[in-house]
């Protein structure tokens, strides 16, 4: 008995170091501006893709700038009168008057922004699904397999993705058959270059992913695997059964690092004249010369995405917690 | 009585340059529970692990029920769901609660309906006086209570034979009792087991043979009373003797 109290006790101290350490999902004020950024999107992409603007003209803002022009003007107003101590206030004014000039060019980003999501989801989700056998045919293949397996995860990890983004696009006919294909490039469905830098980031993503799944399959200690054929079960459903639901538990905080930088990497689907986030961001830049307001806006935005994902993450990891296993329970 | 459960028919086994089990032959009958004693190293785990082959064989041959199990064409599955096995550090699976681990194999081994096997997986924990942990994941359960579930996992399958490989002897000391408590019950249901253990409480109270294993090979067999109070070989006197030793000094 005596030791089943001391474990029982050790497992609810692991519990309480890893709520310490996740942080972000503690904070209401995080959570509530992730609300407000996501409500935000889904409004605007509804009037903009579904709705046809019916609730505001496409590219034209839901927010007014002219009450905030005026709030940033009464506030240059107000320090230039205060002379010296006026400072803070002229930081406020700059502040305001940022988001002032910020909005009207929201719209558009958000428009981007909508691919960059949609680009980020469906590299990981794409990339996860080779990346799973891919890492199993590390861990567990014949020599052949584990070192194709090896040769592909080298590849696409040894050559910059910018590379194999402008194979795949110039030097490759994917992005003719693409473009052969109804409803691209039509409504809120993506044109060719999209579907490419798609195709680009699966295969790049799966290289990553699978080394994370597969250190956290090596992870999961060999008994599982022996103690799963021994009541009959074949190896690949040991694997199914009992190695992989361990193992991708383990996998989930280096497998939340992937999906961070994929957000940021999308940024390079900009030189394929994918209209992302960034790519957004340069043109309207290019055409008004605000480049300082238009990226520090982009990266505000990217900051955003990053946010929710982390969040999002956090709060999966917690619901497939199962004690004494993966974060928890090292 | 026609063949016996199982037989081992001079079994070989290296390990590279080492030799595990050399020339081992045995049988034991439907309902026997025999205890394999043995300094370490002797090769104890080796033999049981070729049982379920875990561990293949060099040569010789395994026959259980009559048919031989170590033919390359046997089919390794069908042989282990005859053939149940209780780990010395437990292995359980650690994603699945303990219901879930009794479960397990009756789902997707046998093929059960989820309500069925459930139905199933209570009575085995039960059996092994768990009842009340069915919804707790192994990192929540004792030592003693991990290996409760493992044989409950073992029995759900309704083996033709356990294994148990060494079950008490990662277990704090006042742990092992429950452990010890379950497997005579099991004896006494009749179950056929094959026991590595040292536990000579067990042994000399539940098996109905013992079997010295030393160097590979097995230097004596025969019932408790006489392998303990009246052992032939020097080699088994004087393993006996220096347990006893330790015994008294823990």
């Amino acid at each position: 008995m005596g030791a089943e109290t001391q474990e029982s006790a050790s497992a609810a101290d692991g519990r309480s170091v890893r709520a310490r350490a996740t942080g972000l999902t503690d904070q209401p004020l995080t959570a509530f501006a992730v609300a407000v950024f996501w409500a935000w999107l889904v409004v605007r992409w509804t009037n903009d893709f579904l709705l046809g603007g019916s609730l505001a003209p496409r590219g034209t803002s839901f927010f007014p700038t002219a009450p905030i022009e005026f709030a940033a003007t009464t506030l240059s107003g107000v320090a230039a009168d205060l002379g010296v101590f006026g400072l803070p206030f002229q930081w406020l004014a700059g502040l305001v008057g940022f988001v002032a000039a910020s909005i009207p060019y929201l719209p558009e980003l958000a428009t981007g922004v909508w691919a960059t999501v949609l680009l980020t989801v469906a590299g990981i989700a794409f990339g996860f699904v080779i990346a799973v056998p891919l890492s199993i045919a590390r861990v567990y293949g014949g020599s052949v397999t584990r070192s194709l397996a090896l040769g592909y995860t080298e590849l696409f990890r040894g050559t910059p993705l910018l590379a194999q983004l402008f194979v795949l696009y110039f030097a490759t006919p994917l992005s003719i058959y693409i473009r052969e294909l109804p409803a691209v490039g039509t409504g809120f469905v993506p044109a060719q270059a999209f579907w490419v830098a798609v195709v680009a980031f699966t295969l790049n993503s799966a290289a990553y992913q699978s080394e994370y799944i597969r250190s956290a399959l090596n992870s999961v200690p060999e008994g599982q695997l022996t103690a799963a054929r021994s009541i009959g079960l074949s190896k690949v459903e040991g694997i199914r059964y009992v190695v992989l639901p361990q193992g991708l538990r383990y996998a989930i905080p280096g497998w939340s690092n992937e999906l961070v930088y994929l957000i940021k990497y999308s940024s390079l689907a900009s030189f394929i004249t994918v209209r992302e986030l960034f790519e957004q961001a340069d043109a309207i830049a290019s055409e008004t010369y605000r480049y300082t307001e238009l990226f520090v806006l982009a990266g505000l935005l990217y900051l955003a995405l990053v946010v929710s994902a982390s969040l999002l993450m956090d709060a999966v990891e917690r619901y497939v917690a199962i004690p004494g296993l993966g974060a928890s329970g090292r | 009585m026609s063949d016996p459960l199982l037989r081992l028919d001079d079994v070989y086994k290296s390990y590279g340059d080492e030799r595990v089990l050399s020339g081992v032959s045995f049988e034991m009958d439907t309902g026997d529970v025999d205890v394999v004693i043995g300094p370490s190293g002797s090769g104890k785990s080796t033999m049981l692990r070729c049982v379920n082959r875990l561990t293949e064989i060099d040569s010789g041959a395994i026959y259980l029920d009559g048919e031989c199990v170590t033919d390359a064409d046997t089919d390794v599955n069908e042989l282990r769901k005859q053939v149940g096995m209780v780990f010395q550090d437990f292995n359980l699976f650690a994603h699945l609660t303990a219901l879930g681990n009794v479960t397990l194999g009756l789902r997707k081994v046998r093929g059960m309906e989820k309500s069925a096997a459930r139905e199933k997986g209570y009575e085995h924990l039960e059996q092994v006086g768990l009842l009340d942990q069915a919804d707790s994941y192994p990192a929540e359960l004792s030592g003693g209570q991990k290996q409760r579930v493992g044989i409950a996992q073992a029995l759900a399958m309704d083996p033709e034979l356990l294994l148990f490989d060494e079950p008490t002897s990662a277990l704090d000391p006042e742990l092992v009792g429950e452990v010890v408590d379950v497997m005579r019950d099991l004896a006494a249901e009749g179950i056929t087991m094959l026991v590595v253990s040292h536990e000579m409480g067990f042994a000399r109270s539940a098996a109905s043979d013992i079997v010295f294993l030393d160097g590979g090979e097995i230097v004596e067999h025969g019932p408790p009373e006489q392998l303990f109070e009246n052992p032939r070989a020097d080699r088994t006197r004087e393993f006996l003797g220096r347990l006893r030793t330790e015994h008294e000094e823990g």
